[in-house]
């Protein structure tokens, strides 16, 4: 499966490589791009955020045997709920994740690479979600669902001996 | 464990409401509906059920309000959850008053949001499970079956006072008369009837192997011994441990059970380790345990401590006006399990039930009834499938046997009172007695 990471605004080139560098099996790859989005048709002005529900609309299909997700530094909301970290649509293979609420609580040496490890978690389970992947119960499994960016911590960004095991069935 | 998803289904007319919702659920393996009305949501309930509902309580038509109580009629074990805008909150708070489970303000907190549903999942897991247990404890649940003799009438007292206790109970008499179901009775009443019913049978087990069979071992304890294994008296753990024949447990294991009961410990065979048990102890015998220990083969100091409450079941015979209502459960149950019609027994079967003795007690009278279903063709139960009625001499048809038949039979059916026997065959009860003399008939 290979994967096109996609831009949605402004995307830092080192991040979007370090990400696509960073996802594990069973990913073999993909490319990096930019897509031209509205993101002030999605924006929600009482909110000051960004209804990733329209956003995620605006991705174009993949190909068969790619997945397509949109990186963004915009805070994204649903319309039922106050925030998300990202959104996919479950088994579409399209997904978004941003950055906005994933930024390390303090700055260190190592915020940078903290912030991509994090990125690349929830990407991994963004395409985890577009590849047909529910929630797992596995605390440091990608699937684990985070609420919180400490929580995006205790997980790694790779899947579970079960949810490959379920990848490899769909 | 869960062993199906849990169902849920988002009410609300804002599409976008009802749509991020379904899809975040979906995303955590729910198996998600949604409906745009309360009139939808009662259709979708009725068609596929539900287990937790997320109701807006500001709709147009029916609100939030009205399918909670409707869904409360159509499905009460569904958990319903209030969503509302901070308008709106009171309103919500009359939903909690009216069984909503919780409510929560839009936007949701996601974190809030997936707790509430979580906790709500686990509650119907819960409710699921208890059903699940009153199902099974309702249908495992045994029955003393009796005809209202009042010797079982006691019985049955003595078990309900008991029953709730933790208190060591004895179950005496002959083979066959149900000491087993009476244990069962006392588990299914008592606090412990979520825990284990552990049974032993004391009496077909060598000391080695008893001991071995009670408080388990530790690999390599003794020769065979390839792995650890758990006795009975450490799975009866928050349970009931019933010891059958526990006349017949040699002196050395009564020691054993005796530390084990005063102490509430014990160690497995080759073991070091300490066990912490708790289980009510149950025990039942035929032998005349008193005599048992005057003649020294029963230590007292054991038999004081299992012998606290005593239920002594009575033999069939001195019981007889139980045979009918016993043998009519029986035959309803051969009959089920050997898929067979039979409407129930001929008069002349039912006198032989009552006459017979019942040396082995319940049991063999159990038995008796399975081997005539079994042997029965025809819609009833006739005399001559049990195995102790002799075959009719059919070449003898004099007075004398054809007299001492009809008397056999008719002192049956009246429970061997020869008084009322006497007015059936409009005789004397002197006549009476003279004639049983005479065909060597005597009352059991």
């Amino acid at each position: 499966m290979n994967v096109r990471l996609l831009g949605l605004g402004e995307l830092p080139p080192k991040l979007a490589e370090a990400v696509l560098a960073g996802l594990p099996r069973p990913f073999a790859g993909g490319e990096i791009g930019r897509l031209s989005v509205s993101i002030e048709r999605c924006y929600e002005r009482t909110r000051a955020q960004v209804d990733a529900s329209c956003l995620i609309e605006q991705i174009p299909d993949p190909e068969l045997g790619w997945s397509a997700l949109g990186l963004t530094g915009v805070d994204l909301f649903m319309p039922a709920l106050t925030y998300v970290f990202g959104i996919s649509h479950l088994g579409g293979r399209r997904g978004i994740v941003s950055w906005f609420r994933l930024h390390p609580e303090e700055e260190t040496a190592d915020t940078q690479a903290h912030l991509t490890r994090r990125i690349t978690t929830e990407v991994v389970h963004e395409l985890g979600h577009g590849l047909g992947l529910v929630h797992c119960v596995v605390p440091d499994c990608a699937m684990h669902r985070s609420l919180w960016p400490e929580g995006v911590d205790l997980k790694r960004p790779e899947y579970c001996p079960a949810c490959l095991a379920t990848l490899a069935s769909l | 464990m869960m062993t199906m998803p849990v169902r849920i289904l988002v009410v609300d007319d804002e599409q976008h409401i009802r749509n991020s919702l379904a899809a975040w659920f979906r995303e955590e393996g729910y198996d998600v509906s949604v409906a745009a009305s309360g009139r939808d949501a009662l259709a979708a309930i009725a068609r596929e059920g539900t287990h937790i509902l997320l109701v807006d309580i500001k709709m147009p038509g029916m609100d939030g309000l009205e399918l909670q109580r409707k869904v409360h009629e159509l499905a009460p074990d569904a958990t319903v959850i209030i969503m509302t805008a901070y308008a709106s909150v009171e309103t919500a708070v009359e939903a909690l008053k009216e069984g909503a489970y919780d409510y929560i303000v839009k936007p949701f907190d996601p974190e809030a949001v997936s707790r509430l549903v979580r906790k709500a999942a686990e509650r119907y897991a819960l409710l699921a499970e208890n059903r699940t247990l009153r199902e099974r404890i309702a249908g495992a649940s045994p029955a003393l079956i009796t005809g209202g003799s009042p010797a079982m009438v006691k019985v049955n007292e003595l078990v309900e006072q008991v029953a709730p206790t933790d208190t060591s109970v004895l179950i005496t008499g002959e083979s066959g008369t149900g000491k087993e179901l009476v244990a069962r009775l006392i588990h299914a009443r008592s606090n412990r009837r979520f825990g284990p019913f552990v049974v032993e049978n004391c009496g077909a087990l060598a000391e080695g192997l008893l001991e071995s069979e009670l408080f388990g071992h530790e690999r390599g304890a003794f020769t065979g011994a390839v792995g650890r294994h758990r006795g009975k008296v450490e799975m009866a753990n928050e349970g009931t441990l019933f010891l059958d024949e526990i006349g017949d447990v040699p002196p050395r294991v009564q020691v054993d059970l005796l530390r084990v009961l005063q102490e509430r410990e014990l160690k497995r065979v080759g073991g070091n380790e300490t066990i912490k048990v708790d289980f009510r102890l149950v025990t039942a015998t035929h032998r005349d345990l008193e005599a048992e220990v005057a003649s020294g083969r029963f230590r007292d100091d054991f038999y004081f401590r299992i012998n606290v409450f005593q239920i002594p079941l009575p033999p069939l015979r001195e019981r007889p006006g139980d045979v009918p209502a016993l043998a009519e459960h029986f035959l309803t149950q051969f009959s089920n399990q050997m898929n067979r019609r039979i409407s129930g027994f001929s008069p002349d079967a039912m006198a032989a039930l009552v006459a017979y003795p019942w040396p082995g007690n319940v049991r063999e009278l159990a038995n008796a009834i399975e081997r005539a279903v079994v042997l029965c063709r025809g819609e009833k139960i006739e005399a001559g499938h049990f195995p102790f009625v002799a075959p009719p001499a059919s070449a003898d048809h004099s007075l004398a046997v054809v007299e001492e038949a009809h008397i056999r039979r008719v002192l049956a059916a009246c429970s061997h009172n020869v008084a009322q026997a006497a007015r059936e065959l409009d005789i004397d009860r002197v006549t009476l007695y003279n004639k049983m003399k005479k065909y060597g008939i005597e009352r059991p």
